[in-house]
């Protein structure tokens, strides 16, 4: 592995870290956090994960992580609008 | 579409005379056919295929250049402790009609400068977006519409162009 | 592996990294989604253009195609629901925000925009009243 792939890790990482502070907790603690923004977080979350099994494959040469990465794009597509879905309507 | 087909005849054709028909022959074939197409698109006389395509080359390209500006304008904006935003939320006046043009606006308004599609109204006249640079409303408006509608309108519906 | 790859690759962290920090300290949730829809696909676009080059086997680079347009189909959509379902959460715009076209448009009840011209005030006593008399 080199150098740049390395950094590469390293920001996919640091990105993760980020996505995941913000879901937990709203930095800037100016008003309430809503469900919406975890929502947002977490979808961030899924894409940065595709990100990281496709680095992970060209890395390490198994290709079948591709094809993972395709699934993953499906169910967080279908789990994101499920949520945002749920939101606008659940609360009567 | 009858221009279509002639170009797909054109595509076999030329990998018959290759003696052998494969993928890389039928794309080969298939460009040459078309530049043929265009070359005698006067004698052939109008067709929205042979129109058309300049349209959607017209649209891509526009789109990944928007693309590039909005993704870097994103970067400085996020990279730098300064705010330059100046967010507004605008409605726009639709010209396009049917379903599909307006999904593939407001999917292209999501991806491009600065904008993001929030909903469309019930009567399908007004689309509502957030816009992130937004000191002069109607630039945007003027922008949303003048340039990437009126690029994905001529690509929909290129018969108009030819009269 | 090739450097062209390893650059494009590493582009394609960054601009995720971008989204993410986006994502961090934007201050509202419109703009949130804008870093979101934005540079997050950017970044795939890229990630997955330096693996496809990595690997350049036809199998492989129909998968990454796939890849691409789905993320690019599905991003906006999802921006989309998200925001509108953020506007009925009534979601505090950031206060820098200049203006709001789309205030007192939703219907309360049935979830409907209206266009331009017309307003669906939120329940007043006077629409009530007008109720109890039909």
């Amino acid at each position: 592995m080199t150098i740049l792939n390395m950094l590469s890790f390293g920001l996919l990482i640091a990105a993760f870290v980020l996505a995941f502070a913000r879901m937990i907790r709203d930095p800037r603690r100016e008003h309430r956090i809503l469900a919406l923004d975890r929502v947002v977080a977490v979808d961030l979350m899924s894409t940065l994960s595709i990100g990281l099994m496709i680095l992970y494959a060209a890395v390490t040469g198994q290709t079948v992580f591709f094809d993972v990465a395709i699934t993953l794009a499906f169910i967080a597509f279908l789990g994101t609008t499920a949520f945002a879905r749920y939101l606008e309507k659940g609360k009567k | 579409m009858k221009y279509f087909i002639l170009n797909i005849i054109l595509a076999i054709i030329w990998s018959l005379l290759e003696e052998d028909i494969n993928a890389s022959n039928l794309i080969i074939g298939f460009i040459l056919g078309h530049i043929v197409l265009q070359l005698s698109r006067r004698a052939l006389g109008p067709s929205p295929y042979l129109y058309g395509i300049f349209k959607a080359i017209d649209l891509v390209l526009y789109f990944w250049v928007e693309i590039f500006k909005t993704n870097l304008r994103l970067v400085v904006d996020v990279l730098t402790p300064i705010n330059y935003m100046k967010p507004r939320i605008i409605a726009v006046p639709l010209d396009v009609t049917s379903d599909a043009e307006i999904t593939a606006l407001a999917n292209l308004i999501s991806l491009t400068p600065g904008s993001l599609s929030l909903d469309v109204s019930a009567d399908r006249h007004v689309l509502y977006i957030h816009a992130m640079y937004a000191e002069d409303k109607n630039k945007v408006i003027r922008d949303v519409k003048g340039k990437l509608e009126r690029r994905l309108l001529e690509f929909a519906s290129p018969a108009k162009d030819n009269s | 592996m090739n450097l062209l790859s390893e650059i494009l690759m590493f582009i394609g962290a960054f601009f995720m990294f971008v989204a993410a920090l986006g994502v961090f300290r934007m201050p509202d949730i419109y703009m949130r989604l804008h870093a979101n829809t934005k540079s997050a696909t950017f970044g795939v676009l890229f990630l997955v253009s330096g693996a496809a080059w990595h690997f350049w086997e036809i199998a492989i680079v129909m998968r990454a195609i796939i890849i691409v347009i789905f993320i690019f189909a599905t991003a906006p959509v999802a921006a989309h629901m998200l925001g509108r379902a953020a506007y009925f959460a009534k979601a505090p715009v950031w206060k820098g925000t200049l203006s709001d076209d789309m205030k007192d448009k939703y219907d309360p009840k049935t979830h409907e925009l209206a266009g331009i011209q017309k307003n669906h005030k939120p329940t007043t006593a006077k629409s009530k009243r007008d109720k109890q008399d039909d």
